[in-house]
C-alpha cells in the first residue's frame, strides 16, 4: 500500500513537472499580457513536430532536437504574438483593460491553433510518430521503487526554469520591466518602458519554456501524436487554474498538484475517473472560489 | 439539390443552435467554453427517448430541451458569480466532466432483437426515428430551418424588448445593473437555462440527423468553435453567430479546392479579420448603422 | 524664454466624445505653468495626450523643437518628459527602491542612478525610511513623494504633474508644493494640473483655464482676481 503510494507520488511528480512547465508558460502570458493564448499548446506541438520531422530525416543528437523544438515553438509563438496580440496593444486599452480586445486576441489565437494543427497533420500525417528517447537505459532502482531517469530530467528542468525565471524577474532590468507591467501597466509606460517590447520577449520566453516542456514530454514518452497540442493546452490551463491565475509559484504548485492528483486517481480509480476527478476538483475550487484563487484578481482581473 | 449540399446546409443549421447558445450567454456577459455539453445532453436524452422508449420526436425534443435547461441551471448555480476566464474554465471543466460521463454511460435495451442505447465510448447507434418514418433529408433540413427561424424570431423579438436591453446592460456592466435593482443572478440563471435548452435542441436534432453519436462529438473543440462563431460573426445581432457558422462551414465547402489547407486559410482569415474588427463582423456599431439606414428608408 | 512645450489645436476624443476640442497653450522653459479647470474639463486628458497614453486626433505638440504628438509613451520619456499621474500610480508590489529604479529605466549610467537615488532619499527622507517597503503600504502623501521621486529619476526636462495634492492633508499639500518650488529652482520646467487653485496660484508663473475641452483664459496670477479664478476653476464660467 505504502509502496504504491510512494511509487504513484514519484510518477505524479514527474507528470507534474511537465504540467508545471506548461502552466508556467501559460501564466507568463496571462499574468503579463492579461490575455489567454489558446494556441500555446499548438505552438509547442509545431516545435515538437519540427524536431520529429528532422529526426526522421537526419541523424540528430538530443540536444539539437531540444533546441529545434524550442526554436520551432518560439517561431510559432512569435507569429501568434504579432498577429493575434500585438494589434490589440493600444496604450489606451492597457489603461482600461478593454475586454473586447482581449477576447478578440483569444479567438484569434484559437484560429491559429487550428492553423497549427492542420499544418502539423499535413507535415506528418500519421497518427503516431516515434521520437528519440530521452534516456535509453533501465530505470533506477531505489529499494523497491522504480524511478525513471526521464523523471529526473523533467524535475531538473522544472527546477532550472524556476530558478531562471526568478533570476530574470528579480535581477535583471527586463525582469523589473516585466514586474512593473504586471503591477500597473500604465505606470510602466509612464516610466519609459516599452511595453510592446516586453510583451514580445515574454511571449518568446513562454514559448521557449513550452518548447522545452514539449521536447521533454515527447522524449520521455518516445512518441508524438497530433493530440499533443490539445493535451498541452488543457493540462497547462488546468494547472494554471489550480495554482491561482497569474501566479508563477502557483503555476508550478498547480502543475505538481495536478500530476499527483492524476497519478493517485488513476491508480485507485482508473484513467477515466482520473480525468473526471481533476475536472471535478477544478470545478469545485472555482465554485467555492477560495481567497487564494481570487487574490490575484484584485490586482489583475481575469476578464 | 444534391445530397451533399443538403448535408452541408443541415450542418449549418444544426450548429447555428449551438452558436446562438454561446451568443446568448455572451451578451449576458459570460463567456462559456462548455455549451457543447448541453448539445450532448440534448443529443443523448432525445435519442434515448426516441430509440429506447419510442417517444415521438417532438416530445423527445421537448424533454431534451428541458434536460438541457436543468443541467445548465445545475452548472450555473455555483458558477455564475464568476466572471471572465474563471467562468470559462468552470464551464470547460463541467463540459469535460459531461463528456467523460457520456463515456461511462452504458444503457442499452434490446429492441427488436438488437441492442439499442449508449454504449460508452462505442457511442450510440441506431437513432433512426426520423428516417424510419420516411422523412427525406431535404424535409428534415426544412424542419431544422423552420425551428431555427422560429428561434431567430424569438431572439429578434427579445432584442427589441426591454428584456433585451436589460440583458445587454447586465452584460456590459453588471454592478451598475444590480444597483438599478436588476436581479442579476436570477437573470443570468434564466439565460443559462435558455442557452442550455437551445443547445440541447440543436443536439437532439443533430443526433437524429446523424443516427449515431459518440462522446467524442461533444469535445472542447466543438465548444470553442461555437464561441468563435459568435465572436467572429459579431455580437450585435442574432444573425452574427449564424454568419460565423456560415463562414466556417460554408467556407469549408466553398474552399473545397483548398481542401487540405482549409483550416490554414480560415484560421489566417479569422486572425486577420479580428485585427480590424475585434468585435466581429456584425458588431453593435454595424448593426446600429444598418438599423439607421433601414429606418431612414422607411 | 522660449516655449519648451507648445500645444497647438489638439483634439483628443474618446470614440465620438471630444474631450479636448482644440487646446492651444505653451509652457515656457524654466517656468511653473499651471492648468486649472473644473472636473471633466479635460485636464487629465491633456496630460495623458502629452504623455503619449492617448493619441490626439489632430493638432500638434512640439517639445524642444520636435513634434511629439501621437508618439508612444516610452518615446515621450526618451525626449525628457515625465508624468506624475493622477492617483500617483506607484507600483504597489514593488519596493520603494524598485519604484525608483523603474523611474530610471531608460538610463544606463549605474553610478548616476545610484547617486540620484541617494539624492532622492535626501530630499524625501521618509522614502529612505521605507526603502525596502512595498509601494502599496505607503500612505497617500508618501506615495505622492514616491511618484514624484520616480518621475525625477529620469532627469526630465519637463515634469507633468496631474493633481499632486489630490486627497492629501493640508500639511502634506504644503510639503508637495514646497518640493515643486525646489524642483523649479533646480532647473526643471513644471506643467501642473491642479484642482487646488489657491495653492497652485502661489507657485505658478503662468496659468491657463480649461473649460469643456478648450482654453478659456491665459494669464499670470494677479491678472485675474483670485476668487474669479477659483470660481471658474471649480465651477466653470457662467457664460461659455
Amino acid at each position: 500500500m505504502l509502496a504504491d503510494l510512494i511509487q504513484n507520488t514519484l510518477d505524479g511528480l514527474t507528470a507534474g513537472a511537465a504540467y508545471a512547465l506548461l502552466a508556467v508558460g501559460f501564466t507568463l502570458i496571462f499574468g503579463v499580457l492579461r490575455r489567454v493564448n489558446l494556441s500555446y499548446g499548438a505552438a509547442i506541438m509545431l516545435g515538437v513536430y519540427f524536431a520529429t520531422w528532422t529526426s526522421h530525416h537526419f541523424q540528430v543528437g538530443l540536444l539539437a532536437l531540444a533546441l529545434l523544438t524550442i526554436a520551432g515553438a518560439v517561431l510559432a509563438g512569435t507569429y501568434v504574438e504579432r498577429l493575434c496580440f500585438a494589434p490589440h496593444y493600444a496604450a489606451r486599452d492597457l489603461r482600461t483593460g478593454a475586454s473586447s480586445s482581449s477576447i478578440a486576441a483569444m479567438v484569434a489565437s484559437f484560429a491559429l491553433w487550428m492553423q497549427f494543427e492542420e499544418a502539423a497533420i499535413l507535415a506528418l500525417p500519421k497518427h503516431l510518430y516515434a521520437f528519440p528517447p530521452l534516456y535509453s537505459g533501465e530505470p533506477l532502482r531505489l529499494g523497491s521503487f522504480l524511478l525513471r531517469v526521464e523523471s529526473l530530467y523533467l524535475l531538473a528542468a522544472a527546477i532550472a526554469v524556476c530558478l531562471l525565471l526568478h533570476t530574470i524577474l528579480y535581477r535583471t532590468r527586463f525582469g523589473l520591466a516585466v514586474r512593473a507591467v504586471i503591477d500597473v501597466p500604465m505606470a510602466a509606460q509612464l516610466v519609459g518602458m516599452n511595453v510592446s517590447s516586453v510583451f514580445v520577449r515574454i511571449f518568446a520566453l513562454a514559448s521557449a519554456i513550452g518548447g522545452l516542456a514539449g521536447f521533454l514530454i515527447a522524449a520521455s514518452h518516445e512518441q508524438v501524436t497530433p493530440m499533443l497540442g490539445m493535451w498541452s493546452t488543457i493540462k497547462g490551463m488546468l494547472a494554471m487554474m489550480l495554482g491561482g491565475l497569474g501566479s508563477l509559484p502557483g503555476a508550478v504548485a498547480g502543475g505538481l498538484v495536478l500530476g499527483l492528483l492524476e497519478a493517485h486517481s488513476q491508480w485507485y480509480f482508473g484513467p477515466q475517473m482520473r480525468d473526471l476527478i481533476a475536472y471535478l476538483l477544478i470545478f469545485v475550487l472555482l465554485a467555492l472560489r477560495p481567497a487564494w484563487m481570487t487574490r490575484w484578481t484584485t490586482i489583475r482581473s481575469a476578464s | 439539390m444534391d445530397d451533399y449540399s443538403i448535408g452541408v446546409l443541415t450542418n449549418i443549421g444544426l450548429f447555428s443552435f449551438l452558436a446562438l447558445s454561446a451568443y446568448l450567454l455572451l451578451i449576458a456577459g459570460e463567456m462559456s467554453f462548455g455549451q457543447q455539453a448541453f448539445f450532448g445532453v440534448g443529443a443523448y436524452t432525445g435519442a434515448m427517448f426516441t430509440a429506447i422508449y419510442g417517444m415521438p420526436l417532438p416530445l423527445a425534443a421537448l424533454a431534451a430541451m428541458a434536460s438541457g435547461a436543468v443541467v445548465a441551471v445545475l452548472v450555473g448555480l455555483p458558477t455564475l458569480r464568476l466572471r471572465g476566464l474563471y467562468f470559462a474554465m468552470a464551464t470547460l471543466a463541467a463540459a469535460e466532466m459531461a463528456r467523460i460521463l457520456f463515456e461511462m454511460l452504458h444503457f442499452q435495451r434490446e429492441i427488436n432483437g438488437e441492442l439499442v442505447g449508449p454504449d460508452g465510448t462505442q457511442g450510440f447507434r441506431g437513432i433512426r426515428w426520423v428516417f424510419e418514418r420516411g422523412v427525406e433529408p431535404l424535409e428534415y433540413m426544412a424542419l431544422i430551418y423552420a425551428l431555427l427561424v422560429a428561434v431567430l424570431a424569438l431572439f429578434l423579438w427579445v432584442e427589441r424588448s426591454r428584456l433585451g436591453t436589460t440583458l445587454r446592460s447586465v452584460g456590459a456592466d453588471p454592478e451598475l445593473a444590480a444597483s438599478l435593482g436588476i436581479d442579476v443572478t436570477r437573470l443570468k440563471l434564466g439565460v443559462a437555462a435558455a442557452a442550455g435548452a437551445l443547445a440541447a435542441l440543436g443536439g437532439v436534432l443533430y443526433a437524429h440527423h446523424n443516427t449515431y453519436i459518440e462522446p467524442r462529438n461533444f469535445d472542447i473543440m466543438l465548444g470553442v468553435h461555437s464561441l468563435a462563431y459568435a465572436l467572429i460573426g459579431g455580437l450585435g445581432t442574432a444573425f452574427g453567430p449564424l454568419l460565423g457558422v456560415l463562414i466556417d462551414l460554408g467556407l469549408l465547402e466553398g474552399t473545397r479546392f483548398f481542401h487540405a489547407y482549409r483550416m490554414i486559410v480560415f484560421g489566417g482569415l479569422v486572425a486577420v479579420l479580428l485585427v480590424f474588427r475585434p468585435r466581429g463582423l456584425l458588431d453593435e456599431r454595424v448593426v446600429h448603422w444598418i438599423h439607421a439606414r433601414a429606418f431612414k428608408r422607411a | 524664454m522660449s516655449a519648451l512645450l507648445a500645444i497647438q489645436d489638439v483634439v483628443t476624443a474618446y470614440g465620438k466624445i471630444e474631450a479636448l476640442r482644440g487646446v492651444t497653450l505653451a509652457v515656457e522653459e524654466g517656468s511653473i505653468t499651471c492648468l486649472l479647470g473644473p472636473n471633466g474639463a479635460g485636464k487629465t486628458t491633456l496630460m495623458m495626450t502629452v504623455a503619449g497614453i492617448l493619441r490626439p486626433r489632430s493638432g500638434s505638440i512640439r517639445f524642444g523643437g520636435g513634434e511629439i504628438a501621437g508618439a508612444a509613451p516610452h518615446r515621450i520619456v526618451e525626449q525628457g518628459i515625465a508624468l506624475v499621474p493622477e492617483n500617483r500610480l506607484v507600483f504597489p508590489h514593488m519596493t520603494v527602491l524598485e519604484n525608483l529604479r523603474a523611474g530610471a529605466y531608460q538610463r544606463n549610467d549605474r553610478g548616476g542612478i545610484a547617486a540620484d537615488i541617494d539624492r532622492m532619499f535626501v530630499r524625501f527622507p521618509r522614502l529612505k525610511e521605507r526603502a525596502a517597503q512595498e509601494g502599496g503600504t505607503l500612505s497617500g502623501g508618501e506615495q505622492q513623494m514616491l511618484s514624484v521621486a520616480r518621475a525625477l529619476m529620469s532627469r526630465p526636462k519637463l515634469m507633468l504633474m496631474d493633481e499632486p495634492s489630490l486627497g492629501l492633508a493640508p500639511l502634506v499639500v504644503e510639503e508637495i508644493f514646497r518640493i515643486i518650488t525646489e524642483l523649479h529652482r533646480d532647473g526643471t520646467t513644471i506643467f501642473l494640473v491642479e484642482q487646488n487653485a489657491h495653492m497652485a496660484l502661489t507657485v505658478a508663473h503662468h496659468f491657463y483655464l480649461i473649460e469643456q475641452g478648450r482654453i478659456t483664459f491665459s494669464g499670470d496670477p494677479g491678472s485675474l482676481a483670485e476668487d474669479e479664478v477659483i470660481h471658474r476653476a471649480y465651477l466653470g464660467s457662467a457664460k461659455v
